[in-house]
Protein backbone atom coordinates (compact mmCIF):
# COMPACT_ATOMS: atom_id res chain seq x y z
CA UNK A 1 0.00 0.00 0.00
CA UNK A 2 3.06 2.38 1.00
CA UNK A 3 4.53 1.16 -2.50
CA UNK A 4 1.30 2.12 -4.07
CA UNK A 5 0.96 5.51 -3.06
CA UNK A 6 4.76 5.77 -4.01
CA UNK A 7 4.35 4.43 -7.46
CA UNK A 8 1.19 7.51 -7.64
CA UNK A 9 3.40 10.18 -6.73
CA UNK A 10 6.16 9.03 -8.53
CA UNK A 11 4.03 8.91 -11.79
CA UNK A 12 2.15 12.26 -11.19
CA UNK A 13 5.82 13.47 -10.38
CA UNK A 14 6.65 12.03 -14.19
CA UNK A 15 3.80 13.80 -15.28
CA UNK A 16 4.41 17.35 -13.69
CA UNK A 17 8.35 17.44 -14.80
CA UNK A 18 6.84 16.96 -18.86
CA UNK A 19 4.37 19.80 -18.21
CA UNK A 20 7.03 21.84 -16.52
CA UNK A 21 9.52 20.78 -19.29
CA UNK A 22 7.04 21.76 -22.15
CA UNK A 23 6.05 24.96 -20.29
CA UNK A 24 9.21 26.91 -19.95
CA UNK A 25 10.54 24.93 -23.23
CA UNK A 26 7.93 26.54 -25.29
CA UNK A 27 9.45 29.85 -25.87
CA UNK A 28 13.16 29.28 -26.89
CA UNK A 29 13.19 29.62 -30.21
CA UNK A 30 14.74 33.41 -30.85
CA UNK A 31 12.68 34.42 -33.46
CA UNK A 32 10.91 36.49 -36.00
CA UNK A 33 7.46 35.79 -36.95
CA UNK A 34 5.33 37.13 -39.81
CA UNK A 35 1.68 36.27 -40.73
CA UNK A 36 2.22 37.36 -44.81
CA UNK A 37 4.51 40.34 -43.84
CA UNK A 38 7.85 40.21 -45.17
CA UNK A 39 10.56 38.92 -43.45
CA UNK A 40 15.03 39.47 -43.81
CA UNK A 41 16.64 36.85 -42.93
CA UNK A 42 20.51 38.28 -42.02
CA UNK A 43 23.48 35.72 -43.09
CA UNK A 44 26.40 36.62 -41.11
CA UNK A 45 29.56 34.44 -41.54
CA UNK A 46 27.32 32.14 -43.03
CA UNK A 47 24.85 31.65 -40.22
CA UNK A 48 21.72 33.16 -39.42
CA UNK A 49 21.91 36.53 -37.25
CA UNK A 50 20.09 35.85 -34.15
CA UNK A 51 19.66 31.76 -34.89
CA UNK A 52 17.33 30.07 -36.89
CA UNK A 53 14.22 32.01 -37.66
CA UNK A 54 10.85 31.74 -37.89
CA UNK A 55 8.13 32.13 -40.36
CA UNK A 56 4.51 31.25 -39.42
CA UNK A 57 1.38 31.93 -41.37
CA UNK A 58 -1.64 29.96 -42.30
CA UNK A 59 -2.12 27.52 -45.45
CA UNK A 60 -3.21 30.01 -48.46
CA UNK A 61 -0.88 32.70 -47.15
CA UNK A 62 1.85 34.19 -49.61
CA UNK A 63 5.71 33.17 -48.19
CA UNK A 64 7.57 36.17 -48.72
CA UNK A 65 10.77 36.25 -47.26
CA UNK A 66 14.75 37.66 -48.11
CA UNK A 67 17.74 36.66 -47.54
CA UNK A 68 21.13 38.71 -47.32
CA UNK A 69 23.58 36.97 -47.38
CA UNK A 70 28.04 37.56 -46.90
CA UNK A 71 28.60 34.21 -48.34
CA UNK A 72 27.43 32.70 -51.50
CA UNK A 73 25.72 29.79 -51.59
CA UNK A 74 22.17 28.03 -52.44
CA UNK A 75 18.72 29.15 -50.64
CA UNK A 76 16.77 25.70 -50.43
CA UNK A 77 13.30 25.74 -49.07
CA UNK A 78 12.55 22.15 -48.50
CA UNK A 79 9.20 20.21 -49.27
CA UNK A 80 8.38 23.00 -51.60
CA UNK A 81 11.51 22.41 -53.43
CA UNK A 82 12.74 25.94 -53.76
CA UNK A 83 15.95 26.60 -54.71
CA UNK A 84 17.79 30.40 -55.78
CA UNK A 85 21.61 31.06 -55.75
CA UNK A 86 22.82 33.79 -53.41
CA UNK A 87 25.82 35.59 -54.22
CA UNK A 88 28.38 36.51 -51.83
CA UNK A 89 27.75 40.10 -50.22
CA UNK A 90 23.89 39.53 -52.43
CA UNK A 91 20.32 39.42 -51.55
CA UNK A 92 17.51 36.97 -53.03
CA UNK A 93 13.89 37.29 -52.44
CA UNK A 94 11.16 34.52 -52.62
CA UNK A 95 7.19 34.82 -52.81
CA UNK A 96 5.33 31.72 -53.33
CA UNK A 97 2.34 30.71 -51.79
CA UNK A 98 1.69 28.53 -49.09
CA UNK A 99 -0.12 25.10 -50.61
CA UNK A 100 1.76 22.98 -48.26
CA UNK A 101 1.06 22.49 -44.42
CA UNK A 102 4.03 21.36 -42.23
CA UNK A 103 7.32 22.55 -40.64
CA UNK A 104 9.88 22.75 -43.47
CA UNK A 105 13.48 23.28 -43.45
CA UNK A 106 15.03 26.45 -45.16
CA UNK A 107 18.81 26.35 -45.22
CA UNK A 108 21.98 27.37 -47.00
CA UNK A 109 22.23 24.43 -48.97
CA UNK A 110 25.80 23.13 -49.82
CA UNK A 111 26.59 23.89 -45.98
CA UNK A 112 23.71 22.19 -44.67
CA UNK A 113 23.10 25.22 -42.71
CA UNK A 114 19.63 25.69 -41.36
CA UNK A 115 18.66 29.48 -41.62
CA UNK A 116 15.04 29.16 -40.95
CA UNK A 117 11.70 26.97 -40.21
CA UNK A 118 8.64 28.02 -42.27
CA UNK A 119 5.42 26.63 -40.12
CA UNK A 120 2.43 26.66 -42.36
CA UNK A 121 -0.76 26.07 -40.16
CA UNK A 122 -3.86 24.50 -41.86
CA UNK B 1 -9.31 3.22 -0.49
CA UNK B 2 -6.21 2.57 -1.60
CA UNK B 3 -6.80 3.11 -5.47
CA UNK B 4 -7.26 6.67 -5.20
CA UNK B 5 -3.81 7.61 -5.44
CA UNK B 6 -3.28 5.98 -8.16
CA UNK B 7 -6.34 7.02 -10.20
CA UNK B 8 -5.17 10.48 -9.40
CA UNK B 9 -2.04 10.09 -10.59
CA UNK B 10 -3.40 8.65 -14.07
CA UNK B 11 -6.11 11.24 -13.89
CA UNK B 12 -2.93 14.09 -13.79
CA UNK B 13 -1.50 12.81 -16.44
CA UNK B 14 -3.15 13.47 -19.58
CA UNK B 15 -5.16 16.45 -17.96
CA UNK B 16 -2.26 18.24 -16.72
CA UNK B 17 -1.23 18.39 -20.54
CA UNK B 18 -3.84 19.89 -21.70
CA UNK B 19 -3.65 22.91 -19.58
CA UNK B 20 -0.13 23.86 -21.21
CA UNK B 21 -0.26 25.18 -24.36
CA UNK B 22 2.37 23.84 -26.88
CA UNK B 23 6.10 25.15 -28.51
CA UNK B 24 13.69 21.08 -37.14
CA UNK B 25 14.70 18.38 -39.01
CA UNK B 26 17.00 15.64 -37.97
CA UNK B 27 17.42 13.65 -41.29
CA UNK B 28 18.09 14.60 -44.58
CA UNK B 29 15.60 12.63 -46.01
CA UNK B 30 13.25 14.41 -43.85
CA UNK B 31 11.43 17.73 -46.09
CA UNK B 32 8.38 18.40 -43.98
CA UNK B 33 8.10 17.60 -39.77
CA UNK B 34 4.47 17.68 -39.05
CA UNK B 35 2.41 20.13 -37.31
CA UNK B 36 2.19 19.58 -33.59
CA UNK B 37 -1.38 17.76 -32.62
CA UNK B 38 -3.36 20.80 -31.50
CA UNK B 39 -4.60 21.35 -27.35
CA UNK B 40 -8.54 20.42 -27.91
CA UNK B 41 -7.28 17.53 -30.12
CA UNK B 42 -4.57 16.24 -27.31
CA UNK B 43 -7.46 17.32 -24.84
CA UNK B 44 -10.20 14.90 -26.25
CA UNK B 45 -7.65 11.80 -26.81
CA UNK B 46 -6.38 12.08 -23.41
CA UNK B 47 -9.92 11.53 -22.08
CA UNK B 48 -10.47 9.27 -24.10
CA UNK B 49 -7.58 7.40 -23.05
CA UNK B 50 -8.77 7.94 -19.36
CA UNK B 51 -12.25 6.41 -20.10
CA UNK B 52 -10.98 3.81 -22.29
CA UNK B 53 -8.64 2.19 -19.35
CA UNK B 54 -11.17 2.62 -16.27
CA UNK B 55 -13.81 1.27 -18.77
CA UNK B 56 -11.36 -1.48 -19.22
CA UNK B 57 -10.91 -2.11 -15.58
CA UNK B 58 -14.72 -2.18 -15.35
CA UNK B 59 -15.38 -4.38 -18.29
CA UNK B 60 -13.60 -7.42 -17.07
CA UNK B 61 -13.30 -10.71 -18.81
CA UNK B 62 -12.39 -13.16 -15.71
CA UNK B 63 -11.44 -16.17 -18.31
CA UNK B 64 -8.43 -15.72 -20.85
CA UNK B 65 -9.55 -15.63 -24.07
CA UNK B 66 -6.23 -15.20 -26.05
CA UNK B 67 -4.07 -17.63 -24.26
CA UNK B 68 -3.00 -21.12 -25.57
CA UNK B 69 -5.13 -22.19 -28.39
CA UNK B 70 -7.36 -19.24 -30.26
CA UNK B 71 -9.69 -20.05 -32.87
CA UNK B 72 -8.23 -19.60 -36.62
CA UNK B 73 -9.21 -20.32 -39.69
CA UNK B 74 -7.40 -22.00 -42.47
CA UNK B 75 -7.24 -19.55 -45.89
CA UNK B 76 -4.71 -21.02 -48.44
CA UNK B 77 -1.29 -22.53 -49.36
CA UNK B 78 1.32 -20.92 -50.27
CA UNK B 79 3.57 -22.87 -52.20
CA UNK B 80 7.45 -23.33 -51.72
CA UNK B 81 7.98 -21.38 -55.36
CA UNK B 82 6.48 -18.01 -54.34
CA UNK B 83 9.20 -17.98 -51.57
CA UNK B 84 12.13 -18.89 -54.24
CA UNK B 85 10.87 -16.07 -56.35
CA UNK B 86 10.05 -13.53 -53.31
CA UNK B 87 13.15 -14.19 -51.91
CA UNK B 88 15.05 -13.94 -55.49
CA UNK B 89 13.24 -10.26 -55.73
CA UNK B 90 14.87 -9.52 -51.45
CA UNK B 91 18.26 -10.74 -52.50
CA UNK B 92 17.88 -8.50 -56.18
CA UNK B 93 16.67 -5.53 -54.10
CA UNK B 94 19.66 -5.61 -51.53
CA UNK B 95 21.38 -5.75 -54.27
CA UNK B 96 20.04 -2.52 -55.86
CA UNK B 97 20.12 -0.48 -53.12
CA UNK B 98 23.77 -1.67 -52.25
CA UNK B 99 25.22 -0.57 -55.45
CA UNK B 100 23.12 2.38 -55.66
CA UNK B 101 24.54 3.20 -52.52
CA UNK B 102 28.15 2.68 -53.31
CA UNK B 103 27.80 4.00 -57.03
CA UNK B 104 25.08 6.78 -56.93
CA UNK B 105 25.26 9.82 -56.00
CA UNK B 106 26.49 10.75 -52.44
CA UNK B 107 23.47 12.75 -51.48
CA UNK B 108 20.67 11.58 -49.04
CA UNK B 109 17.55 12.47 -51.59
CA UNK B 110 19.03 11.91 -54.70
CA UNK B 111 20.23 8.29 -53.89
CA UNK B 112 18.04 5.45 -53.88
CA UNK B 113 19.24 3.97 -50.89
CA UNK B 114 18.70 6.09 -47.76
CA UNK B 115 14.74 5.83 -48.58
CA UNK B 116 15.08 2.40 -49.15
CA UNK B 117 16.53 1.57 -46.13
CA UNK B 118 14.89 4.55 -43.50
CA UNK B 119 11.29 4.90 -44.92
CA UNK B 120 10.26 1.52 -47.05
CA UNK B 121 12.45 -0.94 -44.89
CA UNK B 122 12.33 0.37 -41.55
CA UNK B 123 8.88 1.72 -41.50
CA UNK B 124 6.80 -0.02 -44.21
CA UNK B 125 7.92 -3.61 -43.20
CA UNK B 126 6.66 -2.38 -39.88
CA UNK B 127 3.45 -1.48 -41.07
CA UNK B 128 3.24 -4.21 -43.25
CA UNK B 129 3.81 -6.89 -40.76
CA UNK B 130 1.23 -5.41 -38.67
CA UNK B 131 -1.42 -5.85 -41.29
CA UNK B 132 -0.01 -9.03 -43.34
CA UNK B 133 2.01 -11.29 -40.38
CA UNK B 134 5.58 -11.90 -40.96
CA UNK B 135 6.26 -11.29 -44.57
CA UNK B 136 9.09 -10.55 -43.60
CA UNK B 137 10.88 -14.06 -43.79
CA UNK B 138 10.26 -14.55 -46.89
CA UNK B 139 11.64 -11.78 -48.39
CA UNK B 140 14.45 -11.38 -46.32
CA UNK B 141 17.32 -11.16 -48.59
CA UNK B 142 20.11 -12.80 -46.48
CA UNK B 143 17.85 -15.47 -44.72
CA UNK B 144 16.66 -16.65 -48.62
CA UNK B 145 20.36 -16.59 -49.49
CA UNK B 146 21.25 -18.73 -46.65
CA UNK B 147 18.36 -21.34 -47.47
CA UNK B 148 19.69 -21.03 -50.97
CA UNK B 149 22.89 -21.55 -49.91
CA UNK B 150 22.12 -24.46 -47.71
CA UNK B 151 19.87 -26.60 -50.67
CA UNK B 152 23.26 -26.07 -53.02
CA UNK B 153 25.11 -27.79 -50.12
CA UNK B 154 22.84 -30.23 -49.81
CA UNK B 155 22.24 -31.23 -53.40
CA UNK B 156 26.39 -31.20 -53.42
CA UNK B 157 27.34 -33.49 -50.64
CA UNK B 158 26.08 -36.61 -50.10
CA UNK B 159 26.56 -36.74 -46.34
CA UNK B 160 25.05 -35.43 -43.56
CA UNK B 161 25.22 -31.44 -43.16
CA UNK B 162 27.30 -30.96 -40.35
CA UNK B 163 25.33 -30.09 -37.26
CA UNK B 164 24.45 -26.68 -36.26
CA UNK B 165 26.05 -25.61 -32.89
CA UNK B 166 23.89 -24.65 -29.92
CA UNK B 167 22.22 -21.49 -29.52
CA UNK B 168 23.90 -20.14 -26.08
CA UNK B 169 20.00 -20.08 -23.94
CA UNK B 170 21.18 -16.42 -21.85
CA UNK B 171 21.62 -14.86 -25.41
CA UNK B 172 18.57 -15.00 -26.02
CA UNK B 173 16.89 -12.07 -28.00
CA UNK B 174 19.94 -10.02 -26.96
CA UNK B 175 21.76 -9.70 -30.06
CA UNK B 176 18.64 -8.68 -31.87
CA UNK B 177 18.29 -5.61 -29.28
CA UNK B 178 22.08 -5.03 -29.62
CA UNK B 179 21.35 -4.44 -33.10
CA UNK B 180 18.23 -3.08 -33.33
CA UNK B 181 19.97 -0.14 -31.06
CA UNK B 182 22.77 0.41 -33.55
CA UNK B 183 20.16 1.06 -35.83
CA UNK B 184 18.60 3.43 -34.01
CA UNK B 185 21.83 5.32 -33.30
CA UNK B 186 22.73 5.14 -37.25
CA UNK B 187 19.10 6.79 -37.72
CA UNK B 188 19.16 9.16 -35.37
CA UNK B 189 22.63 10.68 -34.04
CA UNK B 190 25.47 8.90 -36.14
CA UNK B 191 26.95 11.84 -38.31
CA UNK B 192 26.94 9.78 -41.72
CA UNK B 193 23.36 8.45 -41.29
CA UNK B 194 22.52 9.81 -44.83
CA UNK B 195 25.75 9.02 -46.26
CA UNK B 196 24.48 6.14 -49.07
CA UNK B 197 28.27 4.54 -49.34
CA UNK B 198 28.69 4.31 -45.57
CA UNK B 199 25.11 2.87 -45.32
CA UNK B 200 25.80 0.28 -48.27
CA UNK B 201 29.38 -1.35 -46.39
CA UNK B 202 26.86 -1.31 -43.62
CA UNK B 203 24.41 -3.32 -44.98
CA UNK B 204 26.85 -5.50 -46.63
CA UNK B 205 28.91 -5.86 -43.16
CA UNK B 206 25.13 -6.69 -41.57
CA UNK B 207 24.52 -9.80 -44.32
CA UNK B 208 27.93 -10.99 -43.76
CA UNK B 209 27.50 -11.33 -40.12
CA UNK B 210 23.87 -12.94 -40.21
CA UNK B 211 25.00 -15.39 -43.07
CA UNK B 212 28.24 -16.27 -40.18
CA UNK B 213 25.58 -17.05 -37.75
CA UNK B 214 22.98 -18.52 -39.60
CA UNK B 215 25.53 -21.00 -40.66
CA UNK B 216 26.83 -21.67 -37.34
CA UNK B 217 23.57 -21.93 -35.35
CA UNK B 218 21.02 -22.73 -37.90
CA UNK B 219 18.68 -20.55 -40.28
CA UNK B 220 15.64 -20.70 -38.24
CA UNK B 221 17.37 -20.31 -34.71
CA UNK B 222 19.02 -17.22 -35.70
CA UNK B 223 16.77 -15.66 -37.45
CA UNK B 224 14.17 -15.81 -34.45
CA UNK B 225 16.84 -15.09 -32.06
CA UNK B 226 19.34 -13.33 -33.18
CA UNK B 227 18.84 -11.23 -36.37
CA UNK B 228 17.92 -8.02 -35.49
CA UNK B 229 15.28 -7.19 -38.57
CA UNK B 230 14.13 -10.79 -38.32
CA UNK B 231 13.21 -10.42 -35.29
CA UNK B 232 12.13 -6.87 -34.89
CA UNK B 233 9.75 -7.11 -38.00
CA UNK B 234 8.73 -10.32 -36.35
CA UNK B 235 7.51 -8.56 -33.00
CA UNK B 236 5.16 -6.64 -34.97
CA UNK B 237 3.69 -9.89 -36.75
CA UNK B 238 2.29 -11.69 -33.95
CA UNK B 239 -0.29 -8.30 -33.82
CA UNK B 240 -1.30 -9.46 -37.56
CA UNK B 241 -4.54 -11.64 -37.74
CA UNK B 242 -2.48 -13.67 -40.21
CA UNK B 243 -0.12 -16.55 -39.93
CA UNK B 244 1.37 -18.61 -42.30
CA UNK B 245 2.84 -22.30 -40.63
CA UNK B 246 4.00 -24.99 -43.04
CA UNK B 247 3.18 -23.21 -46.23
CA UNK B 248 -0.53 -22.60 -45.00
CA UNK B 249 -1.96 -19.17 -44.31
CA UNK B 250 -4.21 -18.68 -41.05
CA UNK B 251 -6.50 -15.91 -39.95
CA UNK B 252 -6.88 -15.53 -36.16
CA UNK B 253 -7.88 -12.77 -34.06
CA UNK B 254 -5.55 -9.65 -33.98
CA UNK B 255 -3.05 -9.50 -30.86
CA UNK B 256 -3.58 -13.23 -30.71
CA UNK B 257 0.22 -14.15 -31.93
CA UNK B 258 1.73 -11.56 -28.59
CA UNK B 259 1.28 -14.29 -25.71
CA UNK B 260 3.12 -16.83 -27.52
CA UNK B 261 6.37 -14.56 -27.34
CA UNK B 262 8.68 -16.51 -25.83
CA UNK B 263 10.26 -15.45 -22.45
CA UNK B 264 14.04 -15.62 -23.78
CA UNK B 265 16.19 -13.11 -22.46
CA UNK B 266 16.95 -9.69 -24.22
CA UNK B 267 12.82 -9.37 -25.37
CA UNK B 268 12.24 -6.86 -22.68
CA UNK B 269 15.29 -5.25 -24.17
CA UNK B 270 14.36 -5.09 -27.07
CA UNK B 271 10.74 -3.33 -26.92
CA UNK B 272 12.82 -1.15 -24.71
CA UNK B 273 14.83 -0.16 -27.30
CA UNK B 274 12.30 0.12 -30.13
CA UNK B 275 9.81 2.62 -27.39
CA UNK B 276 12.84 4.34 -26.65
CA UNK B 277 14.27 4.90 -29.94
CA UNK B 278 11.11 6.86 -31.07
CA UNK B 279 10.63 8.82 -28.52
CA UNK B 280 13.84 10.28 -28.52
CA UNK B 281 13.34 10.90 -32.34
CA UNK B 282 9.85 12.54 -31.54
CA UNK B 283 11.79 14.72 -28.49
CA UNK B 284 14.40 15.70 -30.80
CA UNK B 285 12.08 17.32 -32.27
CA UNK B 286 10.54 19.36 -28.95
CA UNK B 287 11.49 22.29 -26.95
CA UNK B 288 12.74 20.15 -24.22
CA UNK B 289 15.70 18.71 -26.39
CA UNK B 290 16.30 21.48 -27.99
CA UNK B 291 17.45 23.38 -24.96
CA UNK B 292 19.30 20.63 -23.58
CA UNK B 293 20.96 19.95 -26.60
CA UNK B 294 23.56 22.64 -26.57
CA UNK B 295 24.68 21.90 -23.54
CA UNK B 296 25.43 18.38 -24.48
CA UNK B 297 26.83 19.27 -27.82
CA UNK B 298 29.07 21.74 -26.21
CA UNK B 299 29.93 18.76 -23.59
CA UNK B 300 31.39 16.70 -26.18
CA UNK B 301 33.71 19.05 -27.52
CA UNK B 302 31.18 20.75 -30.50
CA UNK B 303 30.63 20.62 -33.76
CA UNK B 304 29.11 17.85 -35.54
CA UNK B 305 30.84 15.14 -33.74
CA UNK B 306 29.68 16.80 -30.39
CA UNK B 307 26.06 16.68 -31.80
CA UNK B 308 26.47 13.03 -32.43
CA UNK B 309 27.54 11.81 -28.51
CA UNK B 310 25.13 14.59 -27.34
CA UNK B 311 22.09 12.91 -28.83
CA UNK B 312 23.79 9.65 -28.23
CA UNK B 313 23.55 10.20 -24.31
CA UNK B 314 19.74 11.55 -25.16
CA UNK B 315 19.29 8.50 -26.90
CA UNK B 316 20.40 6.23 -24.15
CA UNK B 317 18.46 8.18 -21.64
CA UNK B 318 15.05 7.50 -23.36
CA UNK B 319 15.59 3.87 -23.33
CA UNK B 320 16.35 3.23 -20.10
CA UNK B 321 13.33 6.03 -19.06
CA UNK B 322 11.26 3.66 -21.02
CA UNK B 323 13.08 0.36 -19.03
CA UNK B 324 13.08 2.40 -15.52
CA UNK B 325 9.18 2.64 -15.87
CA UNK B 326 8.51 -0.41 -17.12
CA UNK B 327 10.56 -1.96 -13.97
CA UNK B 328 8.57 0.25 -11.79
CA UNK B 329 5.57 -1.09 -12.35
CA UNK B 330 6.06 -4.79 -12.35
CA UNK B 331 8.01 -4.05 -9.37
CA UNK B 332 4.54 -2.58 -8.18
CA UNK B 333 2.94 -5.69 -9.82
CA UNK B 334 4.79 -8.12 -7.48
CA UNK B 335 3.55 -6.51 -4.76
CA UNK B 336 -0.19 -7.35 -5.26
CA UNK B 337 -0.23 -10.74 -4.45
CA UNK B 338 0.47 -14.30 -4.94
CA UNK B 339 4.40 -14.11 -5.10
CA UNK B 340 5.57 -13.56 -8.18
CA UNK B 341 8.91 -12.18 -8.46
CA UNK B 342 9.46 -8.59 -10.42
CA UNK B 343 11.67 -10.39 -12.92
CA UNK B 344 9.24 -13.22 -13.73
CA UNK B 345 6.01 -10.29 -13.80
CA UNK B 346 8.29 -8.47 -16.18
CA UNK B 347 8.64 -11.42 -18.42
CA UNK B 348 5.20 -12.31 -18.76
CA UNK B 349 4.06 -9.04 -19.63
CA UNK B 350 6.56 -8.07 -21.93
CA UNK B 351 4.30 -8.82 -24.87
CA UNK B 352 1.70 -6.19 -24.20
CA UNK B 353 4.78 -3.06 -24.81
CA UNK B 354 4.67 -5.00 -28.80
CA UNK B 355 1.28 -2.59 -29.64
CA UNK B 356 2.86 0.33 -27.99
CA UNK B 357 6.00 0.32 -29.55
CA UNK B 358 3.96 -0.59 -32.60
CA UNK B 359 1.63 2.78 -31.79
CA UNK B 360 4.73 4.64 -31.43
CA UNK B 361 6.87 3.82 -34.87
CA UNK B 362 3.05 4.53 -36.62
CA UNK B 363 2.56 8.13 -35.13
CA UNK B 364 5.79 9.05 -35.24
CA UNK B 365 6.55 8.12 -38.67
CA UNK B 366 3.27 7.58 -40.98
CA UNK B 367 3.86 11.13 -42.50
CA UNK B 368 7.62 9.79 -43.38
CA UNK B 369 6.19 6.70 -45.29
CA UNK B 370 3.71 8.56 -46.30
CA UNK B 371 5.28 11.63 -48.26
CA UNK B 372 8.89 10.33 -48.83
CA UNK B 373 7.25 7.04 -49.38
CA UNK B 374 6.10 8.31 -52.76
CA UNK B 375 9.69 9.45 -53.46
CA UNK B 376 10.00 5.77 -54.14
CA UNK B 377 8.60 6.44 -57.95
CA UNK B 378 11.06 8.88 -59.27
CA UNK B 379 14.19 6.67 -57.21
CA UNK B 380 13.30 3.55 -58.89
CA UNK B 381 13.37 5.41 -62.53
CA UNK B 382 16.90 7.07 -61.01
CA UNK B 383 18.63 5.05 -58.55
CA UNK B 384 21.91 6.47 -58.92
CA UNK B 385 20.75 10.20 -58.89
CA UNK B 386 22.67 10.39 -62.08
CA UNK B 387 19.93 11.23 -64.25
CA UNK B 388 18.54 7.98 -66.25
CA UNK B 389 14.75 7.44 -66.10
CA UNK B 390 14.43 3.92 -66.24
CA UNK B 391 10.73 3.57 -66.01
CA UNK B 392 10.25 7.19 -67.29
CA UNK B 393 8.82 8.25 -63.84
CA UNK B 394 12.28 10.42 -62.84
CA UNK B 395 10.19 13.55 -63.08
CA UNK B 396 7.46 12.65 -60.34
CA UNK B 397 7.50 14.11 -57.70
CA UNK B 398 5.78 14.43 -54.05
CA UNK B 399 2.21 15.41 -53.41
CA UNK B 400 2.41 16.85 -49.73
CA UNK B 401 -1.30 17.27 -50.21
CA UNK B 402 -2.32 13.50 -50.80
CA UNK B 403 -3.69 13.77 -46.90
CA UNK B 404 -4.12 16.90 -44.77
CA UNK B 405 -2.20 18.14 -41.69
CA UNK B 406 -5.53 17.23 -39.84
CA UNK B 407 -6.13 13.60 -41.35
CA UNK B 408 -1.95 12.83 -39.70
CA UNK B 409 -3.09 13.77 -36.77
CA UNK B 410 -6.05 11.59 -36.59
CA UNK B 411 -3.90 8.58 -37.41
CA UNK B 412 -1.34 9.16 -35.02
CA UNK B 413 -3.66 10.11 -32.22
CA UNK B 414 -5.80 7.35 -33.53
CA UNK B 415 -2.47 4.87 -33.49
CA UNK B 416 -1.58 6.16 -29.63
CA UNK B 417 -5.77 4.97 -28.70
CA UNK B 418 -5.16 1.85 -30.53
CA UNK B 419 -2.32 0.51 -29.39
CA UNK B 420 -3.11 1.56 -25.59
CA UNK B 421 -6.02 -0.16 -25.56
CA UNK B 422 -4.52 -3.38 -27.54
CA UNK B 423 -1.39 -3.42 -24.70
CA UNK B 424 -4.62 -3.32 -21.77
CA UNK B 425 -6.14 -6.37 -23.58
CA UNK B 426 -2.67 -8.22 -23.54
CA UNK B 427 -1.93 -7.27 -20.07
CA UNK B 428 -5.39 -8.28 -18.72
CA UNK B 429 -5.63 -11.55 -20.78
CA UNK B 430 -2.03 -12.69 -19.42
CA UNK B 431 -3.24 -11.27 -15.71
CA UNK B 432 -6.74 -13.74 -15.73
CA UNK B 433 -4.32 -16.19 -16.68
CA UNK B 434 -1.81 -16.40 -14.29
CA UNK B 435 -3.33 -15.05 -11.14
CA UNK B 436 -5.55 -18.12 -9.50
CA UNK B 437 -7.64 -15.12 -7.93
CA UNK B 438 -9.68 -13.11 -10.46
CA UNK B 439 -9.31 -10.10 -7.21
CA UNK B 440 -4.83 -10.27 -7.44
CA UNK B 441 -5.29 -10.29 -11.32
CA UNK B 442 -7.33 -6.98 -11.19
CA UNK B 443 -5.03 -5.60 -8.79
CA UNK B 444 -2.31 -6.10 -10.20
CA UNK B 445 -3.87 -4.40 -13.81
CA UNK B 446 -3.82 -1.05 -11.80
CA UNK B 447 -0.23 -0.83 -12.42
CA UNK B 448 0.05 -2.04 -15.86
CA UNK B 449 -2.81 0.90 -16.15
CA UNK B 450 -0.40 3.17 -14.91
CA UNK B 451 2.44 1.72 -17.87
CA UNK B 452 -0.07 1.81 -20.82
CA UNK B 453 -1.27 5.56 -19.67
CA UNK B 454 1.69 6.79 -19.14
CA UNK B 455 3.19 5.67 -22.21
CA UNK B 456 0.39 6.66 -23.93
CA UNK B 457 0.81 10.35 -22.39
CA UNK B 458 4.19 10.31 -23.26
CA UNK B 459 3.03 9.44 -26.82
CA UNK B 460 0.56 12.02 -27.20
CA UNK B 461 3.00 14.70 -25.38
CA UNK B 462 5.77 14.14 -27.88
CA UNK B 463 3.43 14.91 -30.48
CA UNK B 464 2.38 17.95 -29.07
CA UNK B 465 5.55 19.36 -28.39
CA UNK B 466 7.13 19.81 -31.87
CA UNK B 467 9.33 23.03 -31.70
CA UNK B 468 7.66 25.55 -34.38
Amino acid sequence: MKRAALLALLVAAIVVAFVLAKGSGSNNNTSTSASGAPVTIHVVNGKPQGGIQKITLNKGDRVRFTVDSDVSDEIHVHGYNFHKDVKKGGSVSFNFPATIDGIFVIELESRGEQIASLQVNQ
Amino acid sequence: MRRWPLAAALAAGPVAGVLFPPPAAAHGIVARTDLPIPVWLFGWAAAVVLIVSFAALAALWPTPRLQGEVPERRLFRIPVAVDVVVGAAGIAALGITVYAGIAGLQNALGNLEPTVIYVLFWVGLVVASVLFGDIWRVISPWRALARAASWVSSRLSSGEPPAALEYPKWLGRWPAAAGILFFAWVELTYVNKDDPSTLAIMVLAYVVVMLVGMALYGIETWSERADPFGVYFGLFARLSAFERRDGVVYARPPLAGAPKLELWPGTIALLCVAIGSTTFDGLENGPLWGSVRLHLISFFGGGLTGEQWGSTVGLLVCIAVVAVFYRLAVGGMSEVGEDHTPSELAQKFAHTLIPIAFAYALAHYFSLLVFQGQAMAHLISDPLGRGSDIFGTSRTGIDYNVISAAGIWYVQVAALVIGHVSGLILAHDRAVAMYRDVRDAVRSQYWMLVVMVGFTSLGLWLLSAVNT
